[in-house]
């Protein structure tokens, strides 16, 4: 589609309590209050509707959908159609009580309150394209190109969004995301219970792809909140590699440093030199979020000691590692409790912790923001709570 | 070497959650639903019943149950399968103007509600303190109900409620203590009993409204949508919601056992309007609590009237701004959600400022909202019906045929329970004698 509004391709004419839809070819012009035909009933040719059509009255007119501007869902109240060389198009959609008000034919009353007080009653309206119908069929392929305008939005907006909607709806919504999105989609959503029941409405492919890019330590938290069955599948389908570092962190309680930790972190071997070392990050690709330190370890993943991407960069390529890291490391056991954690991290300003079994091995580590989240529940993510 | 976590049951290892979601599937939106419904103006409804007609209403409790067990299923499972609000499905399907009437009298009806939940609270407060204790009981507790559940905690009032419904026991061991003749409770509540007057209808439309409400409809397909549940919880939602209803009806059952075995057998007269009213329903607690009879009744009708006070406000709040698209959210500020507020807030102004008028009669007041509602029912089954059949909402969830029959039969006895009710008062003449 080119054009920036859709037009209107055919009306449904209701009469005799037959519902019949017809082309818009037999319409020969209409204003505010009617429509004439072109032709007389008997002879009307019927419309044959195509899946790409939208049915205003039926799929947008009091229907919730996203309002791309606003980032938020909005209830329809009316419809904005105009004409153009002969054409209707629908050029926006009413979201405020004045479209409401006119629905049940107030809004002249409403306009004179408003006047004889001396104030303004603005419509509320919005452009079409700001707007993302939410309710899609699964054989409406247009609506799914639409659903792209919602993908280039932030996750937590979308997350917002979606908080909104009914499952249904938030799965259309899902659907039109890549899988990245969705996770980052799915993180931001904090309800532990609403992430799990969009993931059990998706199919497992689907679901598990979606889980492989999300952080493993999200991936547990939300698979412990799901059936047994359903989680192992999961699990199964997923790729060996992520469903290992889930599975590792499934063992832990999760209320200790086990629990909150992630298995995303970096770690090199003592042997390597600053430039190798330096080599085996461009390797990792390691996400942002688990870069901050890069941990040094020997063959059986004991930690050595630690270092920043800085005394990386700066270093002398060909020095080894060993000589230059920060050899008294501070760490917290896989046990430790979630403000244990926090109080080490606010003491030494850590950004993340990396977490150790009893043997001094690494086990993965805690960012400062989950272990805050955990600490200070609400402070961090300020996602919409549900009511009931 | 690696733990494998998975030769354990998932749940369990994350053991905090675990429990709290072991907790929340106990209690589900049906059993909260019920358990809401025994508010205000339900103690008073059966109380009244068993005061004036005594175990002749039994019967009754049966034939509204069934009922309930039709209306309630279909919303849990429209909740269930939609994942919306009934307003929300009002909305798209039937559009404006129907849901601009379903929302106003949802709120007259609900407000009216809501002043008796605040009635009851001062009645309580009078039995507990004396006279002067409502003008004190029913601000304080205005203001608690807005601020726990603007603050957010709803789930924790919910709580607090739940346990403290466990009071209406009293009512079961009072029953037994009583000592009341159980082959006439059995016999009536087996052997439907009717008689033509007004007094009577007047009863039996206050024990059809007090128990089948539209606001249990509204509050329970929130609940419901709210939870996420998918359509494999079916099951688990229909027994939760049967669960509720029976529940709610053994304490309505026992309600009317104990004060029919009290009050009526001792020929003590109830008038509703008359100020004293509540002290004597109280006496319906007197083989259990004997003299503290007024205090224990004031604690459970405390318990009801609290906990419909923070659930109606909110219910009918959710109701109304999901249908227009207004903000909602309890975490925002005024700015942020005017219309969700203001409605809030409006209600337990209203509610509390109507209760709060000197000579009101309390016992009244509480009645009052149970012939509101028993009158609104007919008005919303048929859009319930619709909603429920609709496979285009519902696919292959939606009401059968037969299931239709019943709701049909559910329909036609709750018309003719208003109509009777409207003749009554129309035409006094055809009741008498």
């Amino acid at each position: 589609m080119t054009e920036p509004f859709p037009r209107v391709t055919g009306v449904i004419l209701k009469s005799n309590r037959k519902v019949r839809s017809l082309d818009w070819s037999v319409v020969r012009s209409w204003d505010n209050k009617e429509l004439s035909l072109k032709v007389d009933e008997p002879s009307v040719q019927p419309h044959a509707r195509a899946d790409s059509e939208l049915w205003l009255s039926r799929q947008i007119l009091d229907k919730q959908i996203v309002d791309m501007d606003g980032r938020r869902v909005v209830r329809v109240n009316d419809l904005q159609l105009s004409q153009v060389d002969g054409s209707m198009l629908l050029v926006g959609v009413d979201i405020g009580g004045r479209g409401l008000a006119r629905r049940i034919g107030l809004e002249g009353i409403g306009r004179r309150l408003a006047s004889t007080f001396g104030i303004d009653w603005p419509q509320k309206l919005i452009s079409w394209e700001a707007v993302d119908p939410v309710k899609s069929d699964v054989s409406s392929v247009k609506l799914r190109i639409a659903h792209t305008k919602l993908a280039k939005l932030h996750p937590a907006d979308i997350a917002d969004i979606v908080n909104e909607l009914s499952p249904e709806d938030r799965n259309a919504v899902f659907a039109a995301l890549d899988d990245e999105k969705a996770a980052d989609t799915l993180e931001e959503i904090d309800e532990p219970q609403m992430q799990a029941s969009i993931l059990e409405r998706l199919d497992v492919e689907r679901a598990s792809d979606i889980l492989e890019a999300m952080a493993p330590d999200e991936v547990a938290d939300l698979l412990a909140d799901m059936p047994r069955e359903r989680a192992q599948l999961l699990l199964q389908k997923m790729e060996e590699d992520e469903a290992e570092d889930v599975e590792e962190l499934l063992a832990y309680r999760e209320d200790t440093a086990g629990g909150l930790m992630t298995t995303e972190y970096v770690a090199v071997l003592h042997t390597l030199t600053a430039a190798q070392a330096i080599d085996r990050l461009r390797q990792l690709e390691p996400n942002a979020e688990s870069v901050y330190y890069v941990y040094v370890v020997d063959e059986e993943e004991h930690l050595l000691g630690v270092l920043s991407l800085r005394d990386l960069i700066v270093a002398k390529p060909e020095t080894k590692i060993r000589d230059f890291m920060i050899k008294n490391v501070i760490s917290v056991g896989v046990d430790a409790g979630p403000r244990d954690v926090a109080e080490v991290t606010s003491k030494y300003n850590l950004l993340a912790v990396p977490v150790v079994d009893q043997h001094n091995r690494i086990q993965g580590i805690v960012t400062v923001d989950d272990v805050m989240e955990r600490v200070m529940p609400g402070r961090t993510g300020g996602r919409r709570r549900r009511i009931f | 070497m690696r733990p494998k976590a998975l030769d354990r049951p998932l749940g369990l290892l994350r053991s905090r959650r675990a429990r709290l979601l072991v907790l929340l599937s106990v209690v589900g939106p049906g059993i909260i639903t019920g358990t809401v419904d025994n508010d205000a103006t339900g103690i008073t409804g059966y109380a009244l019943a068993g005061s004036q007609f005594g175990y002749d209403l039994l019967w009754l409790l049966i034939v509204t149950a069934v009922c309930l067990a039709v209306i309630q299923e279909m919303v849990a499972r429209m909740g269930t399968i939609t994942g919306k609000g009934l307003s929300d499905l009002i909305r798209e399907r039937f559009g404006v103007a129907p849901t601009v009437w379903v929302m106003i009298l949802l709120f007259i009806a609900n407000a009216a509600t809501t002043v008796a939940e605040f009635a009851g609270i001062a009645g309580a407060a009078q039995l507990l303190f004396g006279d002067f204790a409502r003008y004190i009981a029913i601000p304080v507790s205005a203001f608690f109900v807005w601020f726990l559940v603007l603050r957010g905690s709803f789930r924790v009032v919910e709580r607090i409620l739940l346990t403290l419904a466990l009071v209406f026991i009293s009512y079961i061991v009072s029953a037994f203590l009583a000592h009341p003749k159980w082959g006439d409770v059995i016999h009536h509540t087996v052997v439907p009993t009717f008689h033509a007057s007004a007094p009577f209808l007047l009863i039996f439309i206050t024990i059809v409204g007090t128990t089948i409400t539209p606001w249990m409809a509204f509050f329970q397909q929130s609940n419901v949508a709210d939870k996420g549940l998918n359509p494999k919880d079916l099951w688990f939602e229909r027994i939760d919601t049967y669960t509720g209803i029976l529940a709610l009806n053994l304490v309505a059952f026992f309600i009317i056992v104990a004060t029919g075995a009290t009050i009526f057998v001792h020929h003590i007269p109830v008038d509703p309007s008359d100020p004293s009213a509540f002290a004597k329903i109280a006496l319906g607690l007197k083989p259990l609590a004997g003299q503290f009879a007024e205090q224990l009744f004031a604690i459970g009708l405390l318990t009801a009237s609290l906990m419909g006070a923070s659930v109606l406000p909110l219910s009918t709040t959710y109701a109304i701004t999901e249908a227009f698209g207004f903000e909602r959210g309890i975490d925002k500020s005024f700015g942020e959600a005017p219309a969700f507020l203001t409605i809030y807030t409006t209600m337990i102004v209203l509610g509390a400022g109507i209760a709060l008028f000197p000579d009101a009669p309390l016992a009244l007041i509480t009645n009052l909202p149970n012939i509101v509602n028993g009158m609104l029912l007919p008005l919303l089954l048929p859009i319930l019906i619709v909603l429920a059949s609709d496979k285009r909402i519902m696919g292959r969830y939606a009401n059968t045929r037969l299931f239709n029959v019943a709701s049909g039969a559910v329909f036609v006895f709750l018309s003719l329970v208003t109509l009777a009710f409207l003749a009554s008062i129309f035409f006094p003449g055809l009741f008498r004698g």
